[in-house]
């Protein structure tokens, strides 16, 4: 009977996460070096972020490197002008990041589907124009540079190692929340919107609500991995608002598998680390990513999490 | 803390005395010129997406190819009149491969799904151009009996420019020709309304998709190599021009020919325009006009309502 | 999940972001949150504080290079790794005894990967200096590293001036070229030998502005005038009304403050107008790479500030290009590459004047010192700022008649002193900061 086989695939589970966790809390040490560890960290939470507005409201948003960037610039700025406490500016960085995904979303939700890339893609390099333009706030091309590592309630984040472990906190605290929206009545109601729109306006859901909510959702905890980044990097490059950086998010969630989570979360960290092995050996990583990518979308369009959840091995 | 966008460099602005009428006049043939790239991608934009329900993300990167196929005809000797006809057609030959072995698969999947392919393709695309060719610009040159420039009476202007302009306007008409008054095209135009039906007539659907998935991919194509002798072909050069046509199709409609046009033109000029007289809003004008329309009319001005909503 | 959407509207909005009470196939509960909260809070507070042990000393001498090497600066900055090793090389290949190490990492012109590639070659390789790092945000990123590893810091490819300004930062060093040099070399040379009225094309962002504000002051000095000047927005490929109005403008000099396919376009518009009957062109920053790229006809004519060039008449430069040529298939280096050389040679030299890899001795030994190398002859390091100054040489491009052999497309028509043509440490603003 099912039941056996899904016992036996809840006690898979619960073995993968556990895995994944001890994974997450030791991989300082048999990574070459701890800023690997906290970028992986950081992109982990960024895709995962990204997984609710195209995972479950099934979004394909082209422009959360908006977010991303608006949760980093404010956080620098907090940190390099006012002298901000660090979770203040971090806190500051994601409302920053929340408030603008209003805007965004109300006028971009109108379109659904693939017009809902192009015009996600289209703000998203307004952003990036202006900041580039606004040095005397930005930077411009250079970007914030130089901003110090505040202190966490006394204790010094300086080494990297710390800091590591202070970034994977928020990632595990911004894990278990989302894993409560998905779960909640609210991310059911987000899935059968995604599935059919017309049933679940028939029932009486107003969809664009639940739709702009997602994007909220996803915009803030993108914003959070933004905040991080500038604490970790100590400089806000404007790369963080280029549109490439959207596309990478994209990728990863789509290689992790899209709508579940932990997909995202995977990609995440096996790109960044992929990526990283691949380019000091060859330089045709790029192209192999690009042909990796197409040949998931074509044939394990779940990713790699969807596809073992498919075949109910996790 | 300066709180104030980047101001133009005090006292040292454009001299107003230098701005005359012939200039402006000439700015706006300018404008005519970067609007006839923005309508041939955006008409193959439109064309691709009205049939096949797809937005190709690779539409920048085949506007690249295109430009990369010429120089390398230039490079084989070719002249620059084969190079014209050569490079569209061999962007359309590249098209109509990840059509037929790549894209076509998905067409039965969630649209997101097409959508990220082309996307995969346009970086793969890219990155294949890099490695062959380099990251350092190519150079085409003008074809000596389009270069210098022709009197118009009140002024003097490039000769390629217009052709330029000659040309677009020529594919553009030949479009909407084909696409409105010709029997292939009433078929393709039933096919995006009902596929079904079209099939169900015995006409190979499979084919036109191809087809225009194809004939989209060209228009690409031959707006890369007009564009490639007045600006440097880099593996990057269809980036930027991507974002601006995705402004164009939601302002025009996506799917309608003359929305394509018209917008086109018209962010050609606003972006031209706009560059030369402010020039720290003109390229945030157009994602502006963008929201705008999305607000007020979100089908664009020549959209169909529920058209591939 | 089918339950609590059939159980209606009301509800499932109401519920919208309350955490259910009801059963959920979720595998997380509220104690697994508190108990992660825990242990992820004692792990940061005890986490042990990694520093990087001094216990380096007795490996051998460890020089770190951040190059482009796939994006657009590939095909230059491939070069200057072979002139840092050739530095190597003519410094004896070893220092303090031990063979020295040349370990290059690609920072793909992103300053994020800078940031982290410089953390990396600090705290896992343990290098004792990073030289290059073109791309003046990616150069910023890793001063700052710099100064927060304190380990040496040889800037080359990158124009920023707030490197040794504002942001001066006792470990870093910056070679080659800035920014202000470019400009006041070009503009003082150009003010006095091509025509006092200028008409300026600018990039419009924070490079350029700096530019146009060096260059002004430099032709100023030689009593001519920026008559005209235009912001032209970074990836314009359309200027010619730019060069309509600098035609009518009626001046000497049209100075193009821009680089890659700006400066590529801009030209081509300007041979496009035939201004070049009229004006002369100077370029704030160009490469013999840019002339090959564009072609010869493109730039025929045009002038340029460099800091050195192939056919330079220095002692050393002979044997050097031919080494070089051979290493690199026939291409002569360039003159960055060359400022990497002069970077990497003198740095080896004061390692071994300092007889030690502690950097406060080795940047005492750079400090205030002369050189003389195959680059710079001579070469000064203002103790100040930690700037490494040269001669400015003024070139012009070839036409396709006058090119004798590949890849010499410059003349050098005239020279500008290193003191003229760099800041003084006072006009640059640095305050540094010095250890106790």
């Amino acid at each position: 009977m099912a039941d056996v086989h899904e016992t036996n695939r809840k006690r898979r589970e619960k073995i993968f996460y556990g895995l994944a966790v001890l994974v997450l809390f030791f991989l300082p040490f048999f990574i070459p070096y701890k800023a690997l560890g906290s970028q992986i960290l950081i992109f982990m939470l960024f895709a995962m972020g990204y997984d609710i507005c195209l995972g479950y409201a099934g979004m394909l948003s082209f422009g959360h490197a908006a977010f991303f960037g608006m949760g980093a610039y404010v956080t620098g700025l907090l940190i390099l002008h006012q002298n901000a406490n660090i979770l203040v500016a971090i806190f500051a960085g994601v409302l920053c990041s929340a408030l603008l995904a209003f805007p965004v979303g109300y006028t971009a939700i109108r379109r659904r589907g693939i017009y809902f890339a192009m015009v996600t893609l289209a703000y998203a390099q307004m952003f990036y124009f202006i900041a580039f333009k606004w040095t005397s706030l930005t930077g411009g091309d250079d970007g914030l540079q130089g901003i110090p590592r505040p202190d966490f309630f006394g204790i010094s984040l300086q080494s990297e190692t710390r800091v590591y472990y202070f970034i994977l906190g928020f990632l595990l605290i911004a894990i278990l929340f989302a894993f409560r929206v998905v779960h909640s009545p609210f991310g059911h109601a987000l899935v059968s919107i995604r599935e059919s729109e017309q049933r679940a306006q028939s029932i009486g859901f107003n969809p664009a609500r639940f739709k702009l909510l997602a994007f909220v959702i996803s915009a803030s905890l993108c914003g959070l991995a933004g905040s991080l980044y500038c604490i970790l990097q100590n400089f806000v490059p404007l790369k963080t608002l280029h549109w490439s950086i959207s596309g990478d998010i994209v990728m990863m969630t789509i290689l992790g598998g899209m709508g579940t989570l932990v997909g995202p979360l995977f990609g995440g960290m096996f790109v960044v680390l992929v990526r990283e092995v691949l380019s000091t050996y060859t330089h045709l990583w790029a192209l192999i990513m690009g042909v990796s990518f197409i040949v998931i979308v074509l044939v394990f369009r779940k990713g790699v999490i969807g596809e073992l959840k498919k075949r109910a091995v996790i | 803390m300066v709180l104030s966008p980047n101001r133009r460099f005090q006292g040292l602005g454009p001299d107003e005395s230098l701005m005359n009428t012939t200039t402006l006049i000439m700015m706006l043939f300018n404008g005519l010129v970067f609007g006839s790239y923005l309508v041939l991608l955006s008409l193959g934009l439109s064309i691709i997406f009205g049939m096949l329900g797809v937005v190709n993300f690779a539409q920048g990167a085949l506007y690249m190819l295109g430009a990369y196929a010429g120089y390398t005809c230039l490079l084989f000797g070719l002249n620059f009149w084969l190079a014209l006809l050569v490079a569209p057609l061999v962007v359309a030959f590249i098209a109509m491969l990840a059509e037929r072995f790549l894209i076509r698969h998905l067409y039965k999947e969630a649209d997101i799904y097409v959508v990220l392919l082309t996307f995969g393709l346009m970086l793969v695309f890219e990155e294949v151009v890099r490695l062959i060719f380099g990251d350092l610009g190519r150079p085409i040159a003008v074809p000596d009996l389009l270069s210098g420039v022709v009197n118009l009476g009140f002024m003097y202007y490039p000769k390629y420019r217009l052709f330029i302009i000659g040309v677009t306007a020529l594919c553009a008409f030949g479009t909407w020709w084909f696409l409105i008054r010709t029997k292939l095209g009433s078929i393709i135009r039933a096919g995006t309304d009902d596929s079904e039906m079209v099939d169900a007539l015995g006409i190979h659907i499979s084919r036109i998709y191809t087809g225009v998935f194809a004939f989209g991919a060209g228009l690409a194509g031959l707006a890369g190599i007009l564009a490639g002798p007045l600006q440097e072909v880099t593996p990057l050069m269809g980036n930027e021009i991507l974002i601006q046509i995705f402004v164009v199709v939601v302002i025009g409609g996506l799917g309608s020919i003359a929305g394509s046009i018209v917008a086109g033109l018209l962010i050609g000029e606003i972006i031209t325009l706009g560059v030369l007289f402010w020039p720290t809003a003109a390229m945030t004008s157009i994602y502006v006009l963008m929201a705008v329309v999305l607000l007020v009319r979100p089908r664009g001005f020549f959209g169909r309502v529920g058209f591939h909503e | 999940m089918k339950k609590s959407i059939e159980t209606g509207t009301i509800k499932a909005q109401k519920e919208k972001k309350v955490i259910g009470k009801e059963k959920k196939p979720s595998i997380i509960t509220r104690r697994d949150f508190i108990k992660t909260a825990a242990i992820t809070g004692a792990v940061t507070a005890v986490a042990p504080h990694i520093w990087i042990k001094p216990a380096w000393a007795s490996d051998p001498l460890k020089i770190g290079v951040m190059i482009d090497m796939s994006k657009a600066y590939a095909f230059l900055n491939k070069q200057d790794l072979v002139g840092i090793k050739l530095a190597v090389e003519d410094a004896g290949g070893k220092a303090l005894g031990k063979p020295i190490q040349v370990i290059a990492r690609d920072h793909r012109l992103d300053p994020g990967i800078a940031n982290e590639k410089a953390k990396e070659l600090y705290e896992k390789e343990k290098v004792d200096v990073i030289i290059d790092v073109p791309q003046s945000a990616c150069s910023l990123a890793v001063n700052e590293q710099s100064r927060r590893y304190k380990r040496l810091f040889i800037s080359v490819d990158s124009g920023t001036t707030v490197q040794t300004g504002e942001k001066c930062n006792y470990y870093g060093f910056d070679w080659g070229y800035d920014n202000y040099m470019l400009a006041t070399a070009g503009g003082l040379w150009a003010a006095e030998n091509l025509g006092k009225k200028w008409y300026a094309i600018t990039a419009d962002y924070a490079w350029g502005h700096d530019l146009l504000k060096n260059f002004r002051a430099a032709v100023e000095k030689k009593g001519g005038k920026i008559i005209g000047n235009d912001m032209v927005a970074l990836g314009t490929s359309d200027f010619s009304p730019y060069m309509i109005k600098a035609l009518n403008s009626g001046a000497d000099v049209l100075v193009l403050l821009n680089a890659g396919a700006d400066t590529v376009n801009s030209t081509k518009a300007a041979n496009e107008f035939g201004l070049k009957k009229k004006m002369s062109i100077l370029h704030a920053l160009m490469f013999t790479a840019n002339i090959k790229a564009a072609g010869v006809n493109v730039y025929e004519g045009d002038y340029a500030t460099v800091s050195w060039y192939w056919k330079s008449q220095n002692p050393g430069v002979k044997s050097y290009v031919d080494r070089f040529k051979k290493a690199m298939k026939g291409s002569p280096p360039h003159w960055l590459t060359a400022a990497n050389y002069s970077a990497t040679l003198q740095f080896i030299k004061a390692v071994q004047r300092a007889g030690s890899k502690d950097p406060d001795k080795i940047i005492e030994q750079l400090e205030g010192h002369e050189f003389r190398d195959m680059f710079a002859n001579p070469g000064y390091i203002y103790k100040e700022n930690h700037q490494a100054i040269n001669d400015a040489l003024i070139v012009k491009c070839k036409s396709q008649k006058e090119i004798t052999e590949p890849w010499d497309y410059f003349e050098i028509v005239g020279k500008v002193p290193a003191k003229q043509a760099y800041q003084t440490p006072a006009q640059s603003g640095c305050k540094m900061k010095r250890p106790a």
